[in-house]
């Protein structure tokens, strides 16, 4: 499994797509994204980690790196979303931070 | 030896600064606590970080200001985290320095390193979720900021960990 994570609209999709040489639609059956808005609702993030490494590239937008929220519902979703991150980065054969549409690789090759 | 590591929130950054303190090759572990217990969310917060230190065998000193009134042993390695509440301890604390925030807890900082072997200082990435804030934000943002530059300045390796990845932006990661 990949893991792509990067800001919003930093063409993480885009990278995803180019990685795997498919088009939207078959992306959709062989990624996952948004996967930072499962954290919170989760309450079992090792068990969602191993349901989306089913995936050949797992998608993440960085959602940490803001001023922090006064709202404590969140602040936990906010922190749940890291720590999906942080295991996601773990388990994956490689990982890349997408930074206008390039992706920088932090771990691992990327094919 | 002095490094910075940077991060937001839930970026593994902790965990990351630990493992560096652990591999240094200076045996006394200081670990400078600064979160003031508020409520039952910080409290769960310093009871979690205090499990991830336990059998590390870290002293641990709890500082909420006067960075610079802390004294350690040559032969330690300190682990000072986070700067984020050090920062709003100084301006927002009857105790703290205010508006002299950055300059006092830099003052600190410099005491600091050149009292010990190893320092690891832990940050937090806060300026990445927009740029319109209120004043007093603002003003927490301009003071912070400012401290994470002049503690990159003075540092040996600065990183900013990402989902549990160290990136190093000046230097390298310490070995031994």
């Amino acid at each position: 499994m990949i893991f792509l994570f990067g800001p919003l609209y930093s063409g993480k999709k885009e990278a995803a797509m180019k990685l795997l040489g498919c088009d939207a639609s078959e992306l959709a059956h062989r990624a996952v994204w948004d996967v930072q808005d499962l954290a919170a609702k989760s309450g079992d993030l090792p068990s969602l980690v191993e349901e989306l490494a089913r995936y050949d590239v797992v998608i993440a937008t960085e959602v940490g790196s803001g001023v922090v929220p006064v709202d404590a519902e969140e602040r936990a979703a906010r922190e749940a979303a890291g720590r999906l991150s942080c295991l996601l980065a773990r388990r994956a054969d490689a990982v890349a931070r997408v930074f206008c549409g390039i992706p920088i690789v932090l771990k691992g090759e990327l094919p | 030896m002095m490094t910075l590591v940077v991060g937001g929130a839930a970026s593994g950054k902790s965990e990351y600064a630990e493992g560096l303190v652990l591999a240094s090759a200076c045996e006394r572990r200081i670990y400078i606590a600064t979160m003031e217990p508020f409520d039952d969310e910080c409290l769960r917060r310093i009871e979690k970080h205090r499990r991830m230190r336990a059998e590390k065998r870290f002293k641990t000193l709890e500082c909420y200001t006067d960075l610079a009134s802390v004294t350690v042993q040559p032969d330690s390695v300190v682990l000072l985290e986070c700067m984020s509440n050090l920062c709003a301890n100084e301006m927002y604390s009857p105790r703290g320095s205010g508006d002299w925030a950055a300059e006092v807890i830099l003052q600190g900082v410099e005491h600091l390193k050149s009292q010990c072997g190893d320092l690891v200082v832990v940050s937090n990435e806060v300026f990445a979720g927009g740029s319109c804030y209120e004043e007093g934000t603002m003003a927490y943002l301009r003071q912070l900021a400012q401290i994470n530059r002049m503690m990159a300045a003075i540092a040996d390796n600065v990183c900013e960990v990402a989902c549990g990845i160290p990136v190093y932006y000046k230097g390298r990661e310490p070995v031994g």
